[in-house]
């Protein structure tokens, strides 16, 4: 679990007595900035971007948590810890968070079963067209939400009368469906879009860790005369589960943060029954509806995206604990 | 060729981020002001987008009767206008003529120093082109200076479209042929059914767009209005009577979701109603998927750039045949402002003064835009359109109503907090049954609308603000006649 295990001691750390003395450690430290000095300048560019528009609004917007403000002018309503107290009295809150749990419960697995399976079948080498069906599956990924959400949301409403016509004429249904404006089935659409919209990435990244996995292995275990089921839970399986774990947690936190398809297909609507924390927040911050502009309140909006990132880091590190707990046991029974 | 070693890389990526450096600064030395000598040049900024033909003609125009001025129109996002004008100020870069956001409030805007005080060019004369009654602090002044001037007229800002294909083809129609307008809330019903029973399911009676929440308060907006209930959907303010709103207590709010949610069981609203938006819904209307749909006359310029014309068009339908209450406005109005920033206020002064002419109020008639704040220009516009005309004649329903910031102006020290869920919410969730109890939610809906109010004025009182709920209360407003503010 070498991705986990960031923390391991050092070859140097491990013997005994290796305490060097601080100059020697400054630089060691130095020589090793130095030595790294070209990838340092190519990440660069990278850190001064996430520093300045992730790292700093997420400090920049905690001050914003302690004032009402429409965003416009200089915060100067304190309210103190009054946005916390009503983000976590909102029902509305805890029904949008409800709602993106349950949108990454049921896409996670759903959406890996099937990234895993189409991995399997596009890294045979003997497949014809496989890099052609690689890019029709990326397709998605590449493609802006909000445009994909669009022409579904078109799709519905021009292809749904003749949904409904057929499902009327098969006696399935009696009514004709609001696929995107009924509460019960609309949550389901933007899960099934979201399905095939990400599915790309993790089918990269399955493939990747595949393509890690020594093909010796696999003969070896072919002479040995294990069967292909054999194989994979007993080859592909244990030799992808470092890949599998990142990939994991990734598909997760990309879950929690899902937005523009639910922006665009639904609005959360309706009557918040697809409102996730990230559209929840969205409509704070820049006030409501079409029908009702509302005075937007930022500091409110700060709070709701500052306890809900909290509750994800919870969640990883509670993933990271999970992982590394099976995996000690299994390392720990193996022995 | 020779493999690419570290070096060569550096080389060339440098190459090429200082080439596309030199483009980007030479692309915004190109972008900065190229006017010939001796020609200023405006900065403009609007949301305009249906009304764009109309403000380029203007710009055309203006340009021709003026070759020292141009002007450089930029259109914004019209709900990202409030932030990007915002960002102008605070960077210096606010442009010379601005469209007025919606918030921060007008008199923050002037307190902020982001409007220019116009009372040097606005003199009693200028003014003297507007009818009496035009100008008012909290409108288009504040502290006694002039700011803005009115430049728009009212009627009903929503209209009840009737397709008449639809109509014909179901019976709807006059001893002469021509489609009978649904006037009360029975002729809705029984046109919705005789349309959606007569066309063998291949359309509907009603049907609109809510995908983004925003059409169906406009149903609720349009139809109690005509039940005698003056605060409509509640937008603008509570119901002045009795300083309150009144979901819950005025009964005409349920009984119209009654209405509508039988409409719904009996199948008479088109199905995707609540999938589709407002603009899609338009298109369905055009092509004859339901018969009726509520809108405002912006619904029209979409419809007659598609050369569709088959519709007709009422106002108000009510339980009986006459409306017990209107659509209502504040007197005055405010659109344009000048910035307090502006370098060439003279030069932003004269398209100001352009765009606030009667002639540019009549050509906005004329364009189908609106009506003008000049009673000569909607008089004398020449008015092609037949369903333009239906809407501009509907004006008599458009009445002036109390507003509270004249009478008191430290009334608009008041914030009132937006409620969630608010009224657009717990329409939907009405019609899609996650609300159940018609009358329990807007009574819900209106206590919390009404404390939001008082809290903002008990939050204002505490700081200083003279303001009572009484502000709110116009006992003397008769609904069904023009109302006259007066300042305390």
């Amino acid at each position: 679990m070498q991705l986990l295990d960031t923390a391991a001691p050092s070859p140097a750390q491990r013997r005994p007595g290796a305490a060097r003395p601080a100059t020697r450690q400054k630089a060691g430290l130095w020589r090793r900035l130095w030595a790294a000095r070209w990838s340092l300048l190519y990440i660069a560019p990278l850190m001064a971007l996430l520093l300045t528009f992730v790292v700093y609004p997420i400090f920049g917007s905690l001050v914003y948590t302690l004032y009402r403000w429409n965003g416009i002018g200089s915060p100067e309503d304190f309210v103190g810890l009054d946005n916390f107290r009503q983000i976590l009295q909102d029902s509305i809150f805890w029904r949008a968070v409800g709602h993106t749990f349950t949108y990454a419960i049921i896409v996670v697995p759903i959406q890996l079963a099937i990234a895993l399976v189409l991995a399997l079948v596009l890294n045979n080498k003997k497949l014809r067209f496989s890099s052609f069906y690689r890019t029709l599956y990326f397709l998605p990924v590449v493609t802006s939400p909000a445009v994909v959400a669009v022409v579904i949301q078109l799709m519905l409403s021009n292809f749904g009368d003749t949904l409904n016509g057929w499902l009327l004429d098969a006696h399935l249904i009696d009514t004709p469906v609001d696929w995107l404006g009924d509460p019960d089935i609309a949550l389901g659409i933007i899960i099934l879009v979201g399905i095939w919209q990400t599915l790309g990435y993790n089918l990269v990244y399955f493939l990747a860790g595949l393509q890690t996995i020594p093909e010796e292995v696999y003969e070896a275990a072919k002479i040995d005369g294990a069967g292909r089921l054999r194989t994979f839970f007993h080859i592909t399986v244990p030799l992808l589960r470092p890949v599998g774990v990142m990939i994991v947690i990734l598909a997760f936190i990309g879950s929690f943060q899902v937005f523009d398809l639910v922006q665009v297909l639904t609005g959360g609507g309706p009557f918040f029954a697809t409102e996730v924390v990230n559209t929840y927040i969205y409509h704070l911050a820049f006030g409501g509806n079409q029908a009702q502009a509302t005075e937007p309140n930022v500091g409110l909006a700060s709070a709701a995206s500052f306890f809900y990132g909290l509750m994800l880091i919870g969640f990883s590190v509670l993933q990271v604990l999970i992982f590394r707990s099976i995996f000690k046991r299994r390392a720990a029974g193996r022995a | 060729m020779s493999p690419l070693n570290r070096r060569g890389f550096l080389a060339a990526s440098a190459a090429v981020g200082g080439a596309a450096l030199t483009n980007a600064l030479a692309g915004c030395a190109a972008s900065s002001d190229t006017a010939a000598p001796g020609t200023t040049t405006i900065s403009h900024w609007d949301w305009y987008v249906s009304q764009e033909p109309w403000l380029e003609n203007e710009i055309q125009l203006f340009e021709k009767q003026n070759p020292k001025i141009k002007i450089k129109r930029t259109v914004q996002v019209s709900d990202k206008y409030p932030d990007l004008i915002n960002l102008a100020f605070r960077g210096g870069e606010a442009p010379d003529m601005l469209m007025i956001p919606p918030s921060p409030k007008f008199e923050d805007q002037v307190g902020m120093g982001w409007l220019r005080d116009l009372d040097s060019h606005a003199t009693a004369q200028w003014r003297g082109r507007y009818p009496e009654g035009s100008f008012f602090n909290g409108v288009n002044m504040a502290q006694g200076k002039v700011y803005s001037a009115p430049f728009r007229s009212s009627a009903p800002w929503l209209q009840l479209y009737v397709h008449n294909g639809l109509f014909k083809e179901a019976g709807i129609t006059n001893k002469d042929g021509s489609v009978k307008l649904p006037k009360t809330w029975d002729d809705v019903t029984a046109a919705a059914a005789a349309i959606t029973k007569k066309t063998g399911g291949r359309a509907f009676g009603l049907g609109f767009g809510n995908a983004q929440s925003a059409s169906l308060p406009w149903w609720v907006e349009l139809f109690v209005r005509g039940a005698g209930s003056p605060a409509g959907y509640g937008v603008d303010g509570p119901d002045y009577r009795v300083g309150k709103w009144t979901f819950g207590a005025d009964r005409n709010y349920a009984d119209f979701l009654e209405l509508l949610l039988e409409w719904k069981d009996k199948g008479y609203i088109y199905p995707s109603s609540m999938s589709i938006g407002d603009e899609q819904a338009r298109a369905f209307f055009e092509h004859g998927k339901f018969g009726m749909i509520v809108g405002g006359v912006w619904n029209q310029t979409t419809w007659s750039e598609h050369n569709f014309d088959d519709y007709s068009l009422t106002t108000l339908p009510s339980p009986s045949t006459k409306p017990k209450a209107f659509f209502y406005y504040p007197p005055g109005d405010r659109v344009w402002a000048i910035s307090q920033h502006s370098k060439a206020s003279d030069e932003a002064w004269a398209w100001f003064d352009w765009l606030h002419s009667p002639a540019a109020g009549q050509r906005w008639v004329e364009a189908g835009q609106g009506l003008s704040a000049f009673p000569t220009a909607n008089k004398d516009a020449k008015i092609k359109s037949r369903q333009f005309k239906a809407y501009v004649d509907t004006r008599k329903y458009a009445l002036p109503w109390p507003v509270p910031a004249i009478r008191n102006p430290e009334v608009s020290k008041v914030v009132i907090a937006a409620v969630k869920p608010d009224l657009p919410d717990v329409l939907a969730g009405l019609y899609t049954g996650q609300l159940t109890d018609v009358k329990a939610a807007l009574t819900d809906l209106e206590g919390r609308r009404n404390e939001a109010l008082a809290n903002g004025v008990k939050d204002a009182q505490s700081k200083g603000a003279k303001v009572s709920l009484d502000d709110w209360v116009f006992t003397d407003w008769d609904p069904t006649k023009p109302y006259e503010t007066k300042p305390v």
